[in-house]
């Protein structure tokens, strides 16, 4: 089986009006389609940043606020500037898209303007014709971003098709090649050069948002520091995806930070067939750190514990966790090498961290204990986490 | 229980007293005798008026009772207009012609020679274009007719969000969809030519995420204009709510929390100095815009309200003093909660502040601005637009709104050009001044039993979202788990498919649809490079005019944040020579920026 059809769609700068791209992007992966959800507010460059990066096929733009002629035009401009122009354009807006505009859009290189009453079905059969074709002939890579894309494509579409990726013979190889890359300083731990800090712990406790708020931690702290994220959302039983992180995360859209939204495609435990693959490869490209982030998980035991990259494992919980005979239950509590209670300024989180320390001191594994608000701007509690992880 | 806890207790306390109140009115007699003096001396006092053909009709209809427990039903349950809990209108006439304009009608023997002024024309049309000074053009021209200027400006994208015509990838986005703000100059240029200390001017801004620095940018203006004794005078509306916004517009620029902060230090700074200002409008308009039911869009808005007093009250400033301040913003599409969404809103709100906030009679008044809903409006077939709008408008004076807005039929492509923007006014003239419908009589549509039910189902499912977001812990906690954003979400979503799948009929899209698809041929007011350019560069020139002064009142303003003191006297000398987007960035250095919410 191929791989399902990867999009990334998005609103544009100074623009609020995602009530449409909401209801398209869920018609999308009830359609077997993984969509990549940027958010509304977005820059050219962040899209066109992501979409390489996520090495998709086609970039969706939801339009409403003016201004489209251009922003399209500026998309596929830099999508070209970046030797990207295999990732193809589309969009729509409603009525302030005119029939006119989009004669110049196509003319400027948009494959389709959807305009309203353009019904779901016919979006939907549009993006599976159009972009539905594998990709065998790609473009030579123009960025080692792209590179990167490209070969964890290569080992998603390999797991698709039930095979293992060539790409392991080549392993070597390619760390050769990486090895000539300009990086900042080492603090390197292990022979992968990489540290490898994994994420994981219930739906809603902020994940994402604490790793954006780390992310902007060490875009500060090394500014020439390079960072690697893996971000994982499940796949809708059997069909497609929506892959969300990126449109929560403000810090985590610069240059200096690769992100890559995989889907977990039928596989159970937070992560994709292709994790350990892509993880080993991430690993391997000469980032100083690489985060990797589970779905959100419930009490069986711990995801990264059989692949034996992660260096270290980090586990997100939230105050609300329920009663201290379901804390007995999480088997990642004994496993982890930190534990979070972000959303501590909830009233229960005193409580969680009582019975949370009191679990942690009968392992006696001097596992270390954090209280966070990662929402709030420079929290000292996340300012901990970080030290704790970069000095570690 | 959070304020709005209680505020759910004093509704259904309110409706028992009521129920109380009726049959007491049928067991005591000396009560029952009080009532039925007080409606028929209520009744003696009507006036009568004539309308053009010469029929008597009295200026205030009532039910035609003369039962005490109906009378105390309808006197304590709905109120007569002006009168609490205000179901049927905030004041006692609203939009009834003036008794002298019908006397001079007479005199003249039915010729009206002397159309003596109205005071107040609740006409307001949004509009916002280009640069500065194309936006104040427009205004002149809006205006040129009417006794009284009240503007009501639309800002473009990058203004919205707080940032710069210079910044990285909005070139095109200049001027479009409103006018371009970047400097105290921009907002000088704006109202050029209007008297902004005038009893007969307000200007209105719609503009939430950087509102108080764009206060302080008008303000600014207003000094430089008219001198430091303008500031009491000036009369207006800012929009500055950020709950709707982090529920349903997305147009936030600073963490939730400092968001909340910066909105109080500007209505503590308006409510003294700027006694005429509405600091706020708590707006349902962008909720039901974004998909809401009606009943979400009234029930989160009302909250929003209830949670900003509780926080207002909370800084010490006194209800009675901020609470005659606030005003609300509604939108009124086609579902038929709109024949009562606004009477119901208002009478919780005066029940609410009342009883929970021991609010005085001013404070208790919900003062309504409505307009007629973007959503509904189509391209498809889009003159059918004219007549939705109109429908619409009779639904939202039916609710005695005190000022409305009606959208233009071109709205769905583009800012409103010129010819359809006078449809869309004369749409409204031709509703209160040409039609007998709102002119001769209060209650002319009011009090039907289907518009009493409506109340009735409306008020109770009202109350419902009120449980449910108290049983989250509140407005604040709600929005965090963005409970709000999810519902009206779903709500969208059902409404797409509605229409997709043709169980909600629109016409010209879903049904009766003729062939193939009419091309709309309308004027578009699109910005041109050359304008978009001319903002560019004359930021640039204020930037390098006050690169000096510019960085020395940044490091006020930061300092003041810092202290968390309230900052809105720095952001006023930080307006004077910084640039909105100078300013945003250096608060967010101190707050954050806001994380999106999907």
């Amino acid at each position: 089986m191929a791989s399902p059809i990867r999009i990334l769609t998005a609103v544009p700068i100074c623009d609020g009006h995602d009530s449409a791209i909401n209801t398209i992007n869920l018609e999308f992966i009830r359609h077997g389609i993984e969509v990549i959800y940027l958010g509304y507010h977005r820059s050219v460059s962040d899209i066109v940043r992501a979409a390489i990066q996520e090495d998709v096929s086609a970039i969706g733009i939801s339009s409403y606020n003016g201004g489209h002629i251009e922003f399209f035009a500026e998309v596929i401009g830099l999508l070209r500037k970046k030797g990207a122009d295999d990732i193809k354009v589309f969009g729509g807006g409603g009525g302030t898209i005119t029939h006119d505009d989009a004669v110049i859009m196509k003319r400027k290189g948009v494959d389709e303007v959807f305009f309203a009453g353009t019904s779901l079905e016919e979006m939907v059969r549009f993006v599976h014709q159009r972009y539905g074709k594998s990709r065998t002939k790609r473009p030579r890579p123009k960025s080692f971003d792209q590179q990167l894309a490209h070969k964890l494509s290569e080992i998603e579409d390999a797991y698709a098709k039930g095979k293992r990726p060539t790409r392991l013979r080549d392993a070597t190889a390619w760390q050769a090649l990486n090895a000539q890359r300009p990086t900042s300083k080492k603090k390197i731990r292990n022979s992968r050069g990489a540290r490898v800090i994994g994420f994981t712990g219930p739906g809603g406790a902020g994940k994402t948002t604490l790793i954006d708020e780390l992310v902007l931690r060490f875009l500060n702290r090394s500014p020439k520091g390079r960072i690697a994220i893996l971000s994982h959302d499940p796949s809708v039983v059997g069909e497609g995806a929506l892959l969300g992180d990126r449109a929560t995360m403000i810090n985590s859209q610069d240059d200096r930070v690769f992100m890559r939204s995989m889907a977990t495609r039928g596989q159970a435990g937070g992560l994709s067939p292709a994790t350990q693959d892509c993880l080993a490869l991430l690993a391997d490209s000469n980032f100083d750190h690489v985060i990797i982030e589970t779905v959100g998980t419930g009490q069986e035991a711990m995801p990264f514990r059989k692949n034996g990259i992660v260096d270290l494992t980090t586990l997100v919980m939230n105050p609300d966790y329920g009663s201290r005979l379901q804390l007995q239950k999480i088997v990642m509590l004994d496993l982890a090498e930190i534990v979070v209670v972000n959303k501590s300024d909830l009233q229960r989180a005193r409580t969680a961290h009582a019975e949370i320390e009191q679990r942690l001191e009968q392992n006696r594994r001097n596992q270390h204990l954090v209280d966070t608000v990662a929402k709030r701007h420079r929290d000292p509690g996340v300012d901990q986490l970080f030290e704790l992880i970069s000095n570690r | 229980m959070s304020k709005l806890g209680q505020v759910v207790e004093s509704v259904e306390n309110y409706n028992k007293f009521v129920l109380d109140q009726v049959k007491r009115a049928r067991t005591d007699e000396k009560f029952g005798r009080e009532l039925l003096g007080r409606w028929n001396d209520v009744k003696a006092k009507i006036p009568t008026t004539r309308t053009p053909t010469g029929l008597p009709l009295p200026r205030l209809a009532l039910p035609e009772i003369d039962e005490p427990g109906e009378i105390a039903r309808y006197l304590f349950g709905e109120g007569l207009p002006g009168e609490f809990p205000y179901l049927n209108a905030a004041y006692r006439e609203m939009y009834l012609e003036p008794v002298r304009e019908i006397e001079s009608f007479e005199k003249n023997a039915g010729k009206a020679e002397t159309k003596i002024p109205q005071l107040e024309e609740p006409t307001r049309l949004f509009s916002g274009l280009m640069l500065a000074e194309d936006t104040n053009e427009r205004f002149h021209y809006l205006t040129r007719h009417q006794r009284t200027h009240r503007l009501s400006t639309a800002f473009d994208g990058p203004t919205l969000y707080g940032i710069d015509s210079d910044a990285d990838g909005v070139f095109g986005k200049i001027g479009e969809g409103g006018v371009a703000i970047d400097t105290v100059e921009d907002m000088v240029r704006l109202y050029d030519g209007f008297d902004l200390g005038s009893a007969n001017f307000s200007a209105s801004m719609t503009i939430s995420g950087p509102a108080p620095i764009i206060m302080a940018m008008y303000i600014a203006a207003a000094k430089r204009r008219f001198g430091p004794k303008v500031v009491p005078k000036l009369r207006g509306t800012i929009q500055a709510d950020i709950f709707k916004e982090v529920q349903a517009q997305n147009e936030t620029i600073f963490p939730i929390e400092p968001s909340l902060r910066f909105l109080t230090d500007m209505v503590e700074f308006t409510t003294h100095e700027m006694p005429r200002w509405y600091p706020i409008s708590i707006s349902g308009y962008h909720i039901g815009e974004a998909g809401s039911t009606p009943v979400q869009q009234a029930a989160y808005t009302l909250s929003n309200g209830f949670a900003y007093a509780e926080m207002f009250a909370g800084r010490g400033i006194p209800i009675d003093q901020f609470g005659p301040r606030l005003s609300f913003f509604l939108d009124c599409g086609l579902d038929a909660e709109y024949i009562a969404l606004a009477r119901v809103s208002r009478r919780i709100w005066a029940i609410g502040m009342r009883e929970v906030f021991g609010a005085g009679q001013r404070a208790q008044l919900l003062k309504l601005h409505t307009q007629t809903s973007g959503r509904s409006l189509i391209a498809a077939e889009f003159k059918n637009n004219l007549t939705r709008t109109a429908a619409e408008l009779v639904l939202a004076y039916m609710n005695a709104t005190n000022s409305c807005h009606s959208n233009s039929a071109d709205e769905p492509f583009t800012t409103p050009s010129e010819e359809w923007i006078r449809l869309a006014a004369h749409g409204q003239a031709i509703l209160l001044e040409e039609s007998g419908i709102f002119k001769h009589t209060m209650n002319m549509l009011s009090g039907s039993p289907g518009m009493k039910a409506v109340e009735r189902a409306v008020e109770a499912a009202i109350l419902d979202e009120f449980r449910e977001i108290e049983r989250l812990g509140g407005v604040l906690a709600a929005v965090e788990e963005r409970y709000q954003r999810s519902q009206i979400q779903n709500a969208a979503h059902r409404y797409e498919q509605q229409i997709y799948n043709g169980t909600r009929p629109i016409i010209g899209l879903n049904r009766y649809r003729d062939g193939d698809e009419e091309i709309p041929e309308v004027k578009l007011a699109r910005t041109p490079r050359s304008k978009q350019q001319l903002q560019v560069d004359r930021l640039a020139k204020f930037k390098k005019k006050n690169a000096e002064k510019a960085t020395g009142a940044l490091d006020k303003l930061a300092a003041a944040v810092e202290r968390g003191e309230n900052c809105f006297p720095m952001l006023l000398e930080a307006a004077e020579v910084c640039s909105l987007g100078q300013i945003t960035g250096r608060l967010q250095e101190v707050v954050g920026r806001f994380r999106p919410m999907v």
